[in-house]
């Protein structure tokens, strides 16, 4: 067992790990934060990426020991406590970023660490980004639409 | 996953001793995008994980304004290189290479030291390395030694490092004047691919533009382990450099190439791409070389 | 169309939100209290005899609480649709994916290391894994109680005089066409949760398309355990994806049940991502002969096709793709003489399933890129030659299908608009078309294409609609809250629809053929109409009028024109709650298409509509290299009528670039009945860098029978997507590929023989 300490969606966390957890295991199974998804468990979906230090990893590849220190991003931290969705989030409801929703809270997490470094990111760049995380419903096309929109109302902070 | 123990040495020597205190039981890990895929699948069963991630000296990143050589320590992760403007710039055939490694959470996590020493055939990171004759530095229980990047795989997941050797960084000395280099990873899709195969072909010209100085063909997917195309490099090597010579190029790596049939691919087809592949990478050597 | 309020806008996914936060919860996020985990063991060969099994060294294991084998399941517990498949195999395993045995255990990790510590020895047995060899004579068995390999099951439909027709013809082409393995592809994967309560009534949380049909399987489970006259009751977590993978129960829910009962506890088993690859279902493999002949102005003459699946080890629905796939056959076009023979064969590979186009795409692949050999050898433009064999509305086709709206030649011009715009032909690029014909207005695959649909009324003007149908992302909770609200005057907020448990919802058929819109649509919609008229008929008496002046609209009841007889629907349901002598404003419907069964003949109106679309491709082909790009992308349907634009654009793009995988990148791999490729590395899903610019034009022919005129749309993105590519393919670079996925490695093969050969 290992104490480490981290900040969780602006909360300061404190949380006794076993060393082999990966942050998946963490969040999920321990933590009860069910919105970040395991889609594969080999880094080949990007179901449950989760933001790092402003970069975006796949939280089944990342062990949760070495998240200590570090500041961690996942959806559950998106929308505010008023119940406000995040201009991404927003965006992705309106413009069809979203069917059966398993590979949302990656695909929105994956440009959400896009947008927050690039926020003027064009779709060859979008695309770039997104590549990691698989959807089988939308074909992409509305995934970019939503990010796209999404500049423009606040997405890119 | 087995349960382990996850040691955080602050530096090579540390890391080294603790390996040596648990070595039958230890492993390395870096970023660890192949590390945990192998403790998951009980590839890997360590009691203890030593991490290289703590130690400060293998992240950087750095290029010697007096001798021109650039040093690429082991932690650097793809992203940070993709990321780097002085990469993209003097580096295209690196930033070819790890761009397009798995996709960009693995990128911003997976280290260049990881790729290399996971020791696949397909490890994007390797081509771009030995085309630029880069050097390892590795350090072990018995000290410090050098080995070319060229000469450190054996085969599939075997490098030429003993238990409890490190590696530190990978060194590249300062490319010629009037050089161009370039990597294709040729496979179904645009992204998240392991190359079906991977080509680099680096060249550089005399003053007249035309001869070429000095040429490396690098092949990943093309045999047990990343390889050069000799034959192909000398066929180039003091020759004009024209679209036909690097046609016949493409035929000599094809022919010294050691391609396989696997279900991802045939031999014949990754035989092809090898040809017209290196006429291509060639190619847009010489245009980069023109532009600048 | 402005005649609507709610019907035809562009509203977001009812449950976008909650999904976009991270809150929805699927299979995976279900946890009971006292929960066990279930894991299932798989055999080791594609076709053995099981000698022995140990499991005293897995039951040793701390935390394991029960193990399971074929000896432990009941005699009539058998699934699929020969129910020829027991949930856990004894004494013989036919394929590599049959389960052998199961754990239930306290965590995961102990369920997982107690599979590793069973003991299980086997006498291989000789495996077939070609169909056509497995229809030889002296081919091992793959059953040995039966005969021959070849299913019981001819499809065999013969309409007009091929033969005839063949002589008359100007012009004749054959071809063999083969398609392979691919698979859905849910992000969520597959899982359930068995929970008995103390009377041993079922609870099961499982990702399903067909809730109504389970329970029926499932009371069936329970009767062979010798349950009897217990509950069944499903609950669908929200699912992770469909596609038609989730058409049929399967072992791991009939495991889930065993364990459960066994330990008194409920049981999880949640897929992990190779399992998904390797123990569910695939799209049914086909080899295709096909032979199609014209005369002089291109009008086709006949069809002669012949067709052999692979069935693998056991028979699920995969079997019973040939009853789609004759709707193209018959019916893409007008063609009088049709021969049709297929013939399913037993071998050791993976059994197949049901998947989005149900056979549909195998066959338009050979129908469309042998049609465009044909146009060719007639020497008449393959757009024109659609057009002049293209079906009219009103037309009865030799399957006696009635269409009754038909847009096929508007999907053309539309298609064909796009496609042309510019005019030079660049060296290498080429371009291609495909049509399809889909089921528009349900499928009569059962005795009843049914759905059932509840409203309830509640005092502040909401409603609450208990649907039978189903939804996994596509959408269904829109359509059916779009189409009451449309019909009761409320906004989309208003309706609440609860489509998750069999206990509350009624009865339906489930989520397939495209039928969901069109069918639990107009079961929407009936109940709507029956909840409006007792809102018209209780207004006019509150508003002194009659009910046939009173329109409902902006969540008001008024007679238009005159604000003073106008009031707010809420305030009238509270008046007519709070009354002496009140009522409550619940109404049923329950909608049945009139469509039929097909007869012996094959012969009969499966669907009540049918849907219509063109895809049409620009691509480059790399001639070095064999890549191909898609450079344009236009996919233009005739739906009827579009209840939901952004959603039914989704739904197109989402098909098209399923297709695109199907056409260029996916396929299982199976090496003598062994998966070799159960992961996304190597299972080639297209990416976001790979999705290309898609153009999807609408073609609206309102169709009587659909609510508001909406025919389905589900399934037909993916249909014809291949055939466009392989015609695009050939105009490019004149090589016709006729096997799927067209890889740059057969594109390029192809290419070499060609210039051999010249």
């Amino acid at each position: 067992m290992t104490i480490i300490n981290f900040k969780l969606n602006n909360d300061l966390i404190e949380y006794e790990i076993k060393d082999h957890w990966t942050l998946l295991h963490l969040l999920r199974e321990e933590m009860g934060l069910i919105g970040t998804k395991e889609g594969c468990g080999n880094g080949e979906c990007g179901a449950c990426t989760v933001i790092v230090d402003k970069l975006a990893i796949n939280s089944c590849l990342y062990l949760a020991i070495d998240a200590d220190k570090k500041t961690i991003e996942t959806i559950e931290g998106l929308a505010s406590t008023d119940g406000k969705l995040h201009p991404l989030q927003q965006s992705f409801v309106d413009n069809g970023g979203i069917q059966c929703g398993f590979c949302s809270p990656g695909m929105i997490m994956s440009s959400k660490a896009l947008l927050d470094g690039n926020p003027d990111a064009t779709r060859e760049e979008i695309k770039h980004a997104l590549a990691g995380n698989i959807c089988r419903c939308t074909g992409y096309l509305q995934i970019f639409e939503s990010v796209e929109a999404a500049k423009h109302t606040g997405g890119a902070k | 996953m087995k349960p382990f123990n996850y040691l955080t040495p602050a530096t090579v020597e540390e890391a080294v001793s603790l390996f040596g205190q648990h070595s039958e039981t230890a492993k390395y890990i870096a970023g660890g995008t192949d590390v945990i895929v192998k403790l998951k699948d009980g590839w890997m069963e360590p009691d203890y994980l030593i991490s290289l991630k703590k130690i400060e000296e293998l992240s950087e990143l750095r290029k010697n304004e007096n001798t021109g050589d650039l040093t690429i320590g082991a932690t650097v992760t793809h992203a940070t290189l993709e990321k780097s403007i002085m990469i993209q710039k003097e580096y295209p055939i690196i930033y070819d290479a790890v761009s397009n490694i798995g996709s960009l959470q693995v990128r911003n996590v997976g280290t260049i030291g990881g790729n290399l020493m996971n020791a696949v055939p397909s490890a994007d990171g390797a081509v771009p390395m030995i085309a630029l004759d880069g050097v390892a530095l590795i350090q072990g229980p018995g000290g410090e030694r050098s080995v070319e990047v060229k000469d450190l795989f054996i085969e599939p997941y075997k490098t030429v490092l003993k238990p409890g050797e490190i590696l530190k960084k990978i060194t590249i000395p300062a490319p010629a004047p009037r050089t161009g280099s370039a990597y294709i990873k040729f496979g179904r899709r645009a992204a998240m691919e392991l190359p079906l195969i991977g080509i680099g072909v680096l060249l550089s010209l005399d003053a007249d533009l035309e001869t070429c100085a000095r040429a490396r063909i690098v092949l990943g997917v093309a045999g047990p382990t990343p390889m050069r195309a000799y034959e192909a490099e000398k066929l180039l090597t003091g020759k004009k450099i024209t679209e036909d010579l690097l046609r016949q190029a493409g035929e000599k790596a094809a022919d010294e190439s050691k391609v396989r049939d696997s279900v991802r691919g045939s031999a014949w087809h990754r035989k092809e791409m090898i040809r017209v592949q290196v006429r291509r990478m060639g190619l847009k050597c010489l245009e980069m070389i023109k532009r600048n | 169309m402005s005649e609507y309020n709610v019907v035809g806008k562009r509203i977001p996914k009812i449950d976008a939100a909650q999904k976009a936060m991270g809150r929805a919860e699927y299979i995976q996020d279900v946890k009971l209290p006292g929960m066990l985990y279930g894991k299932i063991l798989y055999s080791k060969h594609a076709h053995a005899r099981i000698t022995r099994m140990d499991l005293s060294k897995a039951l040793a294991l701390s935390g394991v609480y029960t193990i399971l084998t074929g000896e432990d399941v009941p005699e009539k517990m058998r699934m699929g649709f020969y129910k020829d498949n027991p949930p856990l195999k004894k004494d013989k395993v036919f394929s590599f994916r049959d389960e052998v045995a199961a754990v239930a255990a306290k965590t995961p990790e102990i369920a997982k290391k107690a599979l590793e510590l069973i003991e299980i020895d086997y006498e291989v047995l000789p495996g077939i894994f070609d169909p056509e060899k497995a229809m030889e004579k002296d081919s091992p068995l793959v059953h040995e109680n039966t005969k021959s390999n070849v299913l019981k099951l001819p499809w065999k439909l013969h309409y007009g005089d091929v033969d005839k027709a063949e002589k008359e013809a100007a012009f004749v082409v054959e071809g063999r066409f083969t398609t392979t393995w691919v698979t859905h592809c849910c992000m969520g994967t597959s899982g359930a949760v068995a929970s008995f309560d103390a009377a041993d009534n079922l609870t099961i949380y499982t990702n399903t398309q067909i809730p109504s049909l389970a329970q029926k399987d499932f009371l069936e489970a329970l009767k062979a355990m010798g349950l009897k006259n217990k509950r069944a009751r499903v609950i669908k977590p929200i699912i992770g994806g469909g596609f038609g993978s989730k058409l049929d129960t399967y072992a791991y829910e009939h495991i889930a049940i065993l364990l459960a009962h066994k330990c008194r506890k409920p049981v999880k088993i949640v897929f992990d991502r190779p399992e998904e690859f390797i123990a569910t279902s695939t799209r049914q493999p086909t080899v295709t002969h096909i032979k199609q002949g014209c005369d002089k102005n291109g009008k086709l003459l006949f069809r002669d096709i012949r067709m052999v699946l692979d069935n693998g080890a056991h028979t699920s629905w995969g079997a019973t793709t040939p009853s789609v796939m004759m709707m193209p056959i018959t019916s893409l076009y007008r063609v009088d003489n049709v021969r049709y023979d297929a013939k399913c064969v037993y071998t050791n590979n993976t059994y197949s399933q049901a998947m989005r186009g149900y056979g549909n795409p195998q066959a338009t692949f050979a129908i469309e890129s042998n049609i465009d050999m044909l146009a060719e050898k007639a020497g008449i433009d393959p757009i024109e030659f659609r057009r002049i064999n293209r079906n009219h509305p009103g037309d009865v086709t030799p399957q006696n299908f009635k269409i009754t709206t038909c847009g096929l030649d508007l999907c053309l011009d539309a298609v064909e608009k796009e496609l042309r715009k510019s005019g030079t032909k660049e060296k290498g690029v080429g371009i291609g078309v495909a049509s399809l014909i889909h089921v528009g207005g349900g499928a009569r695959i059962y005795k009843s294409d049914g759905c059932g649909v509840i409203i309830k009324m509640d005092d502040y003007g909401k409603a609450s609609v208990f649907t039978g149908g189903t939804d996994m992302g596509q959408g269904l909770d829109n359509i059916t809250a779009q189409i009451v609200a449309e019909e009761l005057g409320l906004l989309v907020e208003d309706v609440h629809v609860v489509h998750t448990d069999t206990d509350v919802c009624p009865w339906d058929v489930g989520a397939h053929a495209s039928r969901s819109t069109f069918v639990a649509g107009n079961a929407a919609l009936g109940a709507a109409k029956k909840i409006k008229a007792q809102l018209l008929e209780l207004g006019s008496k509150e508003l002194k009028t009659t009910p046939d002046s009173l329109m409902l609209k902006d969540r008001l009841i008024f007679v238009p024109g005159d604000p003073e007889k106008s009031m707010a629907i809420d305030k009238l349901l509270r008046k007519i709650h709070f009354s002496p002598g009140g009522t409550m404003l619940v109404s049923d419907h329950f909608f049945d298409p009139i469509n039929e069964n097909m007869g012996p003949d094959y012969k009969g109106n499966m669907s009540m509509t049918y849907t219509f679309g063109v895809h049409g491709v620009k691509v480059r082909v790399d001639e070095e290299t064999g890549k191909v790009e898609v450079l344009e992308y236009v996919a233009a349907h005739d739906v009827g009528q579009a209840i939901n634009p952004l959603l039914l654009e989704g739904q197109v793009y989402g098909g098209v670039v399923m297709g695109l995988g199907y056409a260029l990148s996916e396929e299982v791999m199976h090496v003598n009945g062994k998966n070799m490729n159960p992961n996304f590395r190597d299972y080639k899903l297209f990416t976001a860098k790979d999705a290309v610019k898609i153009i999807a034009p609408v073609i609206q022919t309102p169709d009587k029978d659909g609510p508001f005129g909406a025919k389905g749309i589900g399934e037909p993105g993916c249909v014809p997507t291949a055939p466009a590519i392989a015609n695009a393919i050939y105009d490019a670079v004149g090589v016709r590929i006729t096997t799927l996925p067209i890889t740059p490695e057969k594109v390029l093969a192809a290419l070499m023989e060609k210039k051999k050969n010249h």
